[in-house]
């Protein structure tokens, strides 16, 4: 599916710079220099982190989104940061576990 | 990253880059605050670039347009309270006294305080990875200290690689009795 479609599913857009890439998997964490070697290109990212450097690791593995989980308050330079470098984030004001459990659902009624 | 020791070595290596002849890496712990400084005699760097190390999406790569060891020390101090600064001298600004210290302080009864880790590997891999520059580390705590300075070791061995299978042994338990000893 598209991170695009995220929206019609309770999850709202902070940066939708590329709302047209299609999420395959996911991938869950916080400490950014594991997930930095973790993540796989296209998955969606779900994480409580929201410094700066959370769009830079992002931006370096290549994942289709960032999900914030928690309903997590944004900084304003991270989302301008996220524009710019294209990378999408959107929050999920559910917590991480009910996240994952909600993309899976939509992620598997994609593929069917 | 899940030990300071891996973000040191990851630091370091931009001190080896930068030219540096002498690397010291300090670590002094008191009351409840470990403080780490990586001070390098290499060639500096100007305000401007001082000033965007800390930003994610600097690095003098060319392969990738993100840096990362840096802004992940930084993060990994401020989360528990502490902060980075970093000083620098280019060497056209003082070609007999230039290089860049960095200071990290952390509040180590912080839940988010990352351990440190093995050091003594990451002074090896340093050491093995550039036996021709020198490497000062220092690790100071309540019940005394641990050191060790490759320019001891060099006027020793004279000619002898200081990554030699034999001197890498030596210094791995040399290290190792002295953290020994500590606790």
């Amino acid at each position: 599916m598209k991170v695009k479609e995220l929206l019609a599913h309770g999850f709202v857009a902070k940066a939708l710079p590329d709302g047209e890439r299609e999420i395959d998997g996911v991938y869950i964490g916080d400490l950014l220099s594991w997930v930095m070697g973790r993540a796989q290109m296209d998955n969606a990212w779900i994480t409580i982190m929201t410094n700066m450097n959370v769009v830079a690791v992002a931006s370096l593995t290549d994942t289709s989104c960032v999900v914030l989980a928690e309903g997590v308050d944004v900084p304003a330079d991270v989302v301008a940061t996220a524009e710019a470098k294209d990378v999408n984030l959107v929050v999920s004001d559910q917590p991480i576990y009910e996240t994952a459990v909600r993309l899976a659902g939509l992620l598997s009624s994609d593929a069917a | 990253m899940k030990e300071l020791s891996l973000n040191i070595l990851d630091v370091a290596e931009n001190s080896v880059k930068a030219g540096a002849s002498l690397t010291q890496i300090l670590i002094t712990e008191r009351n409840d605050v470990l403080t780490l400084e990586i001070v390098d005699d290499g060639c500096g760097m100007s305000q401007d670039v001082v000033r965007s190390v800390t930003d994610p999406f600097y690095t003098t790569r060319t392969t990738r347009s993100v840096g990362m060891g840096v802004p992940l020390l930084k993060l990994a101090c401020e989360q528990t309270g502490g902060e980075l600064a970093i000083e620098s001298v280019t060497q056209e600004a003082d070609p007999n006294n230039h290089g860049t210290h960095l200071t990290a302080t952390f509040r180590m009864d912080h839940i988010d305080f990352t351990p440190l880790g093995d050091v003594s590997s990451t002074v090896l891999t340093l050491i093995q990875g550039h036996p021709d520059t020198d490497f000062l580390f220092q690790h100071e705590t309540d019940s005394g200290v641990v050191k060790l300075d490759t320019r001891e070791l060099r006027e020793v061995l004279e000619d002898v690689p200081l990554n030699s299978y034999d001197v890498m042994e030596w210094v791995g338990a040399y290290l190792r009795e002295q953290y020994e000893e500590l606790s």
